[in-house]
C-alpha cells in the first residue's frame, strides 16, 4: 500500500490544490497511490470531512500537521485534542524537543521533513548547533527537493541511523505523488498509520 | 484550443521565455519598476541576491503567454502565484501547464502552473482559471 505522507491543500497559506481535484488527478493519471495525507502548514485541520472523497475515489485521505521548529519544518502524524494543546502549532519557532516529547507523549509520530534543505532541514541545523535527541524518522524523499537534497538527506538518515518516508510535499493538483511512502501492512486509519510508521514497517519511494 | 478538445490531465505545451537582460530592461521600462535589483548583476548580488532577478510580474506575464499559446483567444479569469525562490536574469527557464480540472457549465479549465529556472528548480507554482470558447 502506498500513501503520499505529505500534501497541501488550499488550506494551507501556499497551498493552491483543492482536495478533491488531487482525487481526480490521481485515478486520472492511474498514479500508484492507495491514498494521502494533508499536512497543512502551522495547523490542524479536525473540521474538513473527505469520506464522500474516499468513498468516491477509493482513496484513503488523512489529516495530519507541518509544523515549525527551531530545527526545520516536522510532520506531526496521529495529532489529538491532547497534542493540539501541547504546543502551539501556528508558531514558527517551536523548540523541536517540545514537539518529539509532546507528540511520543500523545501517541503521534513527529518526524522532520525535507531534512536535507537549506535553512528548514534538519541536518543544516544539525551542522550549525550539533544534533539532537529524539528523532528516528525523517522524510529522506520529498518531492519538492532541489537537485542533491534527497541524496543528502538519505546519507545523513543512515548515518544517524533514522528510518525514512516519503512525501510529494505536493502545493499543487499535479505534483502529488512525486515521492511516497510504502507500507507492509494496509493502513486504514491515521492509528494503522502511526503504529506502521513508530513499527518501521515501511519504506520510502520516489516517482519523479 | 476549445473546451471540447481539453481532457483532464493535459499538458500544455512547453515554452522557454527569453530572461535576457536585455529583455528585462525592456520589460521593467514599460512596466515603470526600472530598480537595478531588476538590471544590474553586481547591484542585486550587494542585496544578497544571486544576480539580477527577474520580476516577479515579468514570471506572471509568461505564464499568461503560455496559456494565451496554448489557448489563442482564451480569457484567463484568474491567475494565482506563489513565488518560491529566485529566477535569475540572463539564465534560462522554463513554463509548464496541465489542466487540473473543467467546469462543463461554464466553459471553465483550472489549469496548474510552473516555472523552473535553469537548475530545474521550481521557482514559481501557481493555478490560473481560464474560460475557453466552445
Amino acid at each position: 500500500m502506498i500513501l503520499d505522507l505529505h500534501t497541501h491543500s488550499v488550506r494551507s497559506d501556499d497551498g493552491r490544490a483543492k482536495v478533491d481535484n488531487y482525487c481526480q488527478w490521481i485515478r486520472k493519471k492511474e498514479l500508484p497511490l492507495d491514498g494521502f495525507v494533508l499536512t497543512e502548514h502551522r495547523q490542524y485541520d479536525d473540521t474538513s470531512d473527505y469520506r464522500d472523497l474516499e468513498d468516491q475515489y477509493g482513496l484513503l485521505i488523512l489529516k495530519a500537521s507541518e509544523v515549525e521548529t527551531d530545527y526545520g519544518h516536522v510532520l506531526v502524524f496521529g495529532v489529538n485534542e491532547e497534542l493540539t494543546h501541547a504546543f502551539d502549532f501556528a508558531r514558527v519557532d517551536n523548540h523541536i524537543g517540545d514537539v518529539l516529547a509532546a507528540a511520543r507523549r500523545c501517541g503521534a509520530v513527529a518526524a522532520p521533513c525535507h531534512p536535507g534543505r537549506p535553512n528548514v532541514g534538519l541536518f543544516a541545523h544539525f551542522e550549525r548547533k550539533g544534533p539532537i535527541d529524539g528523532v528516528d524518522l525523517v522524510e529522506i524523499y520529498n518531492g519538492g527537493s532541489r537537485p542533491g537534497e534527497d541524496e543528502m538527506s538519505e546519507a545523513e538518515a543512515d548515518r544517524f541511523g533514522y528510518r525514512g518516508f516519503g512525501g510529494s510535499d505536493s502545493h499543487i493538483v499535479s505534483r502529488i505523488g512525486y515521492a511516497a511512502t510504502e507500507f507492509d501492512d494496509p493502513i486504514r486509519s491515521i492509528d494503522d498509520l502511526v503504529s506502521a510508521l513508530q513499527a518501521g514497517r515501511c519504506r520510502a519511494r520516489t516517482f519523479r | 484550443m476549445r473546451f471540447s478538445e481539453v481532457e483532464l490531465g493535459d499538458d500544455l505545451p512547453e515554452t522557454h521565455p527569453d530572461i535576457s537582460m536585455d529583455k528585462v530592461r525592456l520589460f521593467v521600462k514599460a512596466a515603470y519598476m526600472d530598480f537595478p535589483r531588476f538590471t544590474d548583476h553586481e547591484f542585486a548580488k550587494s542585496e544578497g541576491l544571486p544576480g539580477a532577478i527577474v520580476p516577479g510580474v515579468m514570471s506572471q506575464g509568461f505564464l499568461a503567454a503560455m496559456i494565451h499559446q496554448w489557448a489563442p483567444g482564451a480569457k484567463i479569469r484568474k491567475l494565482d502565484t506563489v513565488f518560491r525562490t529566485t529566477m535569475v536574469v540572463d539564465t534560462s527557464a522554463t513554463c509548464r501547464g496541465a489542466v487540473t480540472d473543467l467546469d462543463e457549465d461554464n466553459r471553465l479549465v483550472e489549469v496548474d502552473l510552473t516555472m523552473l529556472n535553469h537548475e530545474g528548480v521550481t521557482s514559481v507554482i501557481g493555478t490560473a482559471t481560464v474560460e475557453l470558447a466552445d
